[in-house]
């Protein structure tokens, strides 16, 4: 302990451990023990902190032995029965303090009373771990400047700190603001023009309200969420085609965030669809995506780290709770404890993910939905000591809990029968559909390519007569070897479009309610098609294999590799013809009929209105991608540790407004887009302005915060004001390469750890790995992003064909001003443009560029515009 | 929106505006955090480098075939490690102590003992015994010190990140050594970026572009890759289709002008005025970097130092000549792989390992002689500390019949210039090159002591709330230090 004094220390300690009543014997131990023995500085190999540890013991065995004090070193030692004397150096413990250790070895050493454990009330007094009152809206002076009580927490501010609200911006930087805030891309010159001349007083609540109904809406909002929720397309190795992170198919869940957001489905309802739709709505496949949220967490390779992320971003996100430091020890900061972190676990331990059939593919490899179900659940969670996965702590299987520090709130976990399509998603009509007509499929072209190679056969014997005897003779015995192989294959694809049918009766009668009494003639029938079949394939694969043997064989330069390949194909379809099976093989694997129930639980416990912090923290989210700094600093973080909201009553105002509305998030961001403090300008416009010295930094809102555009608003910006942006919306995500070249939305990218679009990236494009609130950086990169690549110099050239090929060169200006950078020129920025217009032409001739010319010139003004900081910027 | 009182103003932004930097902005964006403050680019204390060559051979170099001989291999090749005196050195608590095998029993301990497939002599004054695969490195041994006790915890390849972050890929991503070292100092030269990659990066199994990120640090501390190729050397700085240098010119003009305008109206922003900083870099970023990557200007002498006039070692001869140039141009954390191959590495020398490590070894260790040679001559060397690391040695034992597995549990690196003393073995692995025995260092003491020696403090400088454990921070290797 060379920085902390041994009284800071054990109350540290305490801090660390406990939060409500101990036993005197824990406490005892804290006081008398754990100074030497506990994590690092652990004496003799022992660390006392927790039960299971105190069993295991130290380098001299065990120091607890529970129900057996006599037999206990902890207790020898501490009477002086053995040596080291303990407390080292120190005077042996008082009798009563003996007597008390000995009772609790005997009595099980618990480290938590019972008193402790039934304990529910909440612990401490944090703000944002009780429950938002709704306040009052205050009463200002400022009433005029007032629209909605936003306006009266934020003016309230204001006239306690002696503020001044900056004005209302210039109206075309407003609805300019409005557009990318909303939909991500800005508004075209046709319609800033038309805002601008439309002088109904409520012009702009309207151009507000006809954006949220704007399907670009999901998607721009789409990318937020996205970012909270942590989307990964799927990663791993992806030239080995080896899916070891996120999932294959998680643009469907993409997919379902985008029209969520638009269907404005309440944010309870999406988190319930998140983390529990295949036991609230089984039986939709629509619904089902959502549960993307948690088969992102998918880790071929590490269930612990899959286990931990879902734990950690769940509390992330949506709670703005960091428990990742209670996976160790207890949290801090927080009253988590470590066994609380893994009976949060606990409501997560059952789950996997897995990949259904969807209508017109039967290769889950190619299309399927990715969604999550409860695979076992048996399946015990454990508290990892030190968090060490190779030390459960098996004394104790620990239940699915939310942390003491919330009260009771958690409902009942109650099990999930699961209906029959969900349970066994390929017993649904369309899997059969589907199945048969590829088998059928299959015989057809087996039947094509077959009457290929009896041509060619009949081609080849007309032929060798014109040969040499061996020639010939090679040329026939690979014509009918090819011939063979087509037979073989043609009756393997037969008989498998037989027993296919068999088995589907199989299953029909097998899972049809009533039972259907002929199930043991037809299974026994589809066991036999199905072994039929099976021969047929093996014979099919095992002449196949030969025919490679010998061709990798009697090659100039015999490869091992190939040979060794063929081998293995051999032996298999060998072994495939000896094997016997019991039954048929049903059409699919049949899950679990049950879930347990523990998702739906805590979903219900996460979106319900009594729980302090989802609200919170989702508005903050709002306000953040709004206002460009958020309530709440630490967007994931509202506990101890984390920062105090600015606006308080504003914070809470908003939760419960959120929760009255519904969890509508539109009715949300129309409060917020409408307000009086969302309209100011962005800048005081003089250094010198007092509001600058009470409060540099604004975070009492006296202007609007300037933000950089994010990365996908960059290139989706260029794109949309260049008239090319294809509003094509979902579907599969699109190779990340083809991002200069392609003109679909930039969300719609791939992007997963190891695959970022190179432009995205420059421009800070979010670390799918976390990412709950933008860096925005300057860079470089950036401006040599915007500056060389082809999407802004081509983009250029069509914009500025786009703006019009007849202006005069002031008027090109004031166009091009308008279309990019949503403002008039100023007398100045006028003057520049058109001088630059009338110089250029001439200069380009001289540079010999090939085209050289008034237009070359505008595309020349136009590409600067792109790249003026006024353009990525969102004033 | 007139303009003509702003002219004062526009003056005054002249004057003071422009001095941004990158680190000063982030702390602005980001609002305040109490009592803390990001880097202000000086050490912390007196640095004994300025800048730093990393050179990371991807796959898994054999220490015992390289820097660490092992005769024993050879008295008893062929035997079961059961029978031989070391039949206890698989159950080592090292072993279970050390060892995380996230995906268990991948790769075994080989019982196997595998003698040597190549042989050693003592070198230079200093007599340190380095391997017959390195003729001209050898040259070099009295510069260098070979640190042979090294160990990590992951015994599969993602571990190459381990060696850049300190957490093995599956832990996730954290700030690399380099990203640090940007985040900590200010730059060198104005107009070229400070933390480059060269070469091709580790593959995406095993971190992939992570392994020169920065994390949390923020995407302006990434390294930023640069092909050695002249014709586009980084990424969106060749000129956009059809357009002339000289257009070009004339449009960073146009804009500098019409950004200085909106400058007057923006006061107060921040922002505007570092983006009109980084058009600045930028502009003379396209030019310098394809500058620095000229390699053809060198004499032929100098280009025959580092092989380039051989067809095994002219790829990475040039890689390390780029690496010099941009050592002198000031260049801060130079990142250099060898090795990729679109999976684990090439060094990966599951079998082969002869035939492998002989035609590997071929192709660095001129360019190496010669990066050190050169640095010598130039007066580069002693404030330049080069780095020569790998992700794990290989193991003692053979796998089938001609190759070594993965070896977490000792292994050698070494370091040169910069202030480390030359001629210097440190650690010791033990009899059969198993276990790391004497003065074991975990990865992270690499990135301590790259941190000591440019001056660094890795404590000063976490960032509140990214709170690092002290295996994270490491312990500078004050042995090897001169």
């Amino acid at each position: 302990m060379p920085v902390l004094g041994r009284g800071a220390f054990l109350l540290l300690v305490a801090a660390l451990c406990c939060f409500g009543q101990e036993p005197d014997a824990v406490r005892l131990l804290k006081q008398k023990c754990l100074p030497c023995h506990i994590g690092a500085q652990k004496q003799s190999g022992l660390d006392l902190s927790s039960r299971a540890l105190g069993i295991r013991g130290g380098d001299r065995g065990p120091a607890i032995v529970p129900g057996n004090s006599e037999e206990s070193l902890l207790m020898r030692v501490a009477n002086h029965t053995a040596t080291p004397h303990m407390p080292l150096q120190s005077p042996k413990l008082p009798d009563e303090d003996l007597a008390v250790l000995a009772d609790w070895i005997d009595g099980g050493a618990e480290y938590e009373s019972k008193a402790q454990t039934q304990a529910v009330a909440p612990l401490l007094d944090h703000w944002s771990f009780e429950r938002p009152e709704r306040p009052a809206v205050p009463t200002t002076v400022n009433d005029e400047w007032t629209r909605n009580p936003i306006d009266a927490f934020v003016a309230a501010e204001h006239e306690r700190r002696n503020l001044t609200p900056m004005p209302e911006t210039d109206r075309g930087l407003l609805l300019r603001r409005l557009y990318l805030d909303l939909v991500g891309v800005p508004p075209s010159r046709d319609e800033l023009n038309e805002f601008l001349t439309d002088r109904s007083p409520q012009a702009y609540e309207a151009a507000a309200d006809r954006l949220l109904g704007d399907q670009r809406y999901g998607e721009r909002w789409g990318r937020h969420w996205m970012d909270i929720w942590r989307y990964s397309d799927w990663y791993g190795w992806r030239k080995g085609n080896d899916v070891r992170n996120s999932h294959r198919f998680m643009w469907r869940w993409r997919d379902w965030i985008v029209e969520s957001l638009n269907d404005d489905k309440g944010y309870d309802r999406m988190i319930l669809e998140m983390l529990a739709a295949d036991e609230v709505a089984p039986d939709d496949p629509k619904a089902l995506r959502a549960t993307g949220f948690l088969a992102r967490n998918y880790a071929k390779y590490d269930r612990d780290g899959w286990m931990q992320d879902a734990v950690d971003h769940t509390a992330l996100g949506m709670l703005g709770l960091t428990v990742k430091c209670a996976r160790c020890h207890d949290h801090k900061y927080d009253p988590i404890s470590q066994q609380e972190y893994y009976q949060f676990r606990a409501f997560f331990e059952p789950y996997h993910v897995r990949v259904d059939r969807v209508p017109g593919e039967v290769d889950v490899d190619k299309d399927g939905l990715s969604r999550v179900y409860d695979s076992d659940e048996a399946t015990p969670t454990y508290l990892y000591i030190r968090g060490n996965i190779q030390q459960p702590d098996k004394d104790k299987e620990l239940e699915p809990k939310t942390p003491r520090l919330f009260g009771s709130g958690l409902g009942p976990i109650e099990p999930v029968t699961l209906p029959l399509s969900s349970y066994y998603p390929d017993h649904r009509s369309f899997v059969h559909e589907d199945l048969t007509a590829k088998a059928k499929a299959n015989i057809e072209s087996a039947e094509t390519a077959l009457a290929k190679k009896h041509e060619e056969f009949a081609g080849v014997e007309k032929e060798v007569g014109v040969l040499s005897v061996a020639e010939g003779y090679e040329k026939m015995s690979a014509a009918a070897d090819k011939l063979k192989v087509a037979e073989k294959t043609l009756a393997a694809a037969k008989e498998h479009a037989i027993a296919l049918a068999a088995r589907i009766k199989a299953d029909k009668a097998k899972y049809s309610i009533p039972p259907d009494p002929d199930y043991e003639a037809f299974a026994v029938k589809a066991r036999e098609a199905e072994r039929k079949a099976g021969i047929l394939k093996a014979d099919e694969n095992l002449l196949r294999a030969k025919l490679d043997f010998d061709k990798a064989l009697a090659a100039e330069k015999p490869d091992e590799k190939v040979i060794g390949e063929a081998k293995k194909r051999i032996a298999e379809a060998m072994a495939a013809l000896t094997q016997a099976s019991e039954g048929y093989h049903t059409i699919g694997e049949v899950y679990p009929s049950r879930s347990t129930g523990r998702r739906t639980a805590l979903a219900k416990w996460i979106g319900s209105a009594e729980n302090p912090l989802t609200a919170r923290v989702a508005i903050n989210h709002v306000w953040l991608r709004h206002f460009g700094k958020p309530l709440v600093e630490t967007v994931f973080d509202f506990g101890l540790n984390g920062k105090t909201p600015s606006h308080p009553e504003l914070l809470d105002w908003l939760a419960t407004e959120l929760v009255n509305s519904g969890w509508s998030l539109k009715a949300m961001h129309r409060l917020m887009v409408t307000s009086a403090t969302y309209r100011m300008r962005s800048t005081a416009g003089d250094l010198d302005h007092p509001n600058v010295a009470v409060d540099p930094n604004n975070r009492y809102l006296w202007r609007m915060n300037p933000r950089r555009m994010e990365a996908e608003a960059v290139r989706d910006s260029i794109l949309s004001i260049a008239g090319k942006l294809d509003l094509e919306m979902g579907g599969p995500e699109i190779d990340e390469t083809e991002g200069l070249v392609s003109n679909r939305r930039s969300i719609y990218f791939r992007h997963s750890p190891d695959t970022q679009m190179e432009f995205l990236k420059a421009f800070d494009g979010p670390n799918p790995t976390e990412c709950y609130a933008r860096d925005e950086s300057v860079s470089p990169q950036q401006a040599l992003a915007l500056v060389n690549s082809q999407l802004s110099v081509e983009k250029s050239r069509d914009l500025a064909t786009k703006i019009g090929t007849d202006h005069d060169p002031a008027d090109f200006v004031e166009a091009a001003f308008e279309t990019i950078l949503g403002r008039r020129p100023s007398t100045d920025e006028q003057e520049v443009g058109v001088r630059f217009l009338l110089r250029q032409p001439g200069r380009l001739a001289a540079w010999e560029v090939t085209q050289p010319g008034v237009a070359r010139a505008r595309e020349n003004l136009v590409h600067v515009l792109l790249n003026h900081n006024d353009f990525v910027t969102i004033r | 929106m007139g303009k003509a009182h702003h002219a004062p103003r526009r003056k005054f932004l002249a004057d003071l505006g422009m001095g941004f930097t990158g680190l000063a902005l982030g702390s602005m964006l980001n609002g305040s955090t109490a009592d803390w403050a990001p880097p202000d680019g000086q050490p912390h204390f007196a640095p004994k480098a300025k800048r730093v060559i990393w050179l990371f051979m991807i796959g898994g170099v054999s220490h015992v075939e390289t820097f660490d001989p092992k005769p024993a291999l050879n008295k008893y090749g062929g035997m079961r490690l059961g029978d031989t005196p070391f039949k206890d050195f698989a159950d080592n608590p090292l072993v279970k102590e050390n060892l995380r095998e996230l995906i268990v029993g991948l790769h075994k301990v080989e019982p196997n003992i595998y003698p040597l497939q190549t042989g050693f002599k003592k070198r230079g004054q200093s007599g340190i015994e380095v391997s017959d695969w390195w003729p001209n490195l050898s040259e070099c041994v009295d510069d260098i010190a070979v640190v042979r006790s090294m160990w990590t915890t992951d015994n599969n390849h993602g571990a190459q990140m381990q060696f850049h972050t300190g957490r093995h890929v599956l832990e996730g991503q954290f700030p690399t050594i380099g990203s640090w070292v940007h985040y900590g100092l200010g730059s060198l030269n104005e107009n070229l970026p400070q933390f480059v990659v060269l070469g091709e990066p580790i593959d995406t199994c095993c971190g992939g572009l992570a392994a020169h990120g920065a994390s949390y640090l923020g995407p302006q501390h990434r390294g930023v890759q640069l092909a050695v190729r002249p014709e586009d050397p980084l990424a969106f700085s060749t000129l956009g289709p059809g357009v002339s240098r000289e257009e070009q010119q004339s449009e960073f003009e146009l804009l500098s002008e019409l950004n200085g305008l909106s400058t007057a109206e923006y006061p107060d922003d921040a922002a505007m005025l570092a983006r009109i900083k980084s058009y600045e870099l930028a502009f003379r970023m396209q030019t310098a970097v394809p500058e620095v990557m000229r390699l053809r200007e060198e004499s032929d002498e100098t280009q025959r130092m580092y092989g380039l006039d051989h067809e095994a070692t002219r790829s990475f001869g040039e890689v390390c000549l780029a690496a010099r140039r941009m050592a002198e141009s000031g260049v801060r954390f130079i990142q250099v792989f060898h090795g990729q191959n679109g999976g684990a590495g090439k060094w990966d020398a599951h079998s082969d390992l002869k035939k492998g490590h002989t035609e590997l070894c071929e192709q660095v260790d001129k360019p190496i002689a010669g990066l050190l040679k050169d640095l010598k001559q130039r007066g580069l060397f002693d404030d330049t500390l080069v780095v020569f690391a790998t992700e794990f040695g290989r193991t003692p034992g053979s796998e089938g019949t001609n190759g070594r597995n993965h070896h977490p549990y000792g292994f050698s690196v070494w370091l040169a210039g910069g202030g480390i003393k030359g001629g210097v073995v440190h650690g010791a692995t033990d009899e059969i090159g198993f276990h790391a025995v004497e003065d074991r260092h975990y990865v992270t003491d690499i990135h301590a002591t790259v941190l000591h020696q440019l001056g660094l403090d890795a404590k000063k400088l976490e960032v509140p709330g990214r709170k690092r454990l002290e295996i994270d921070l490491g312990h500078p290797i004050h042995e090897i230090i001169a």
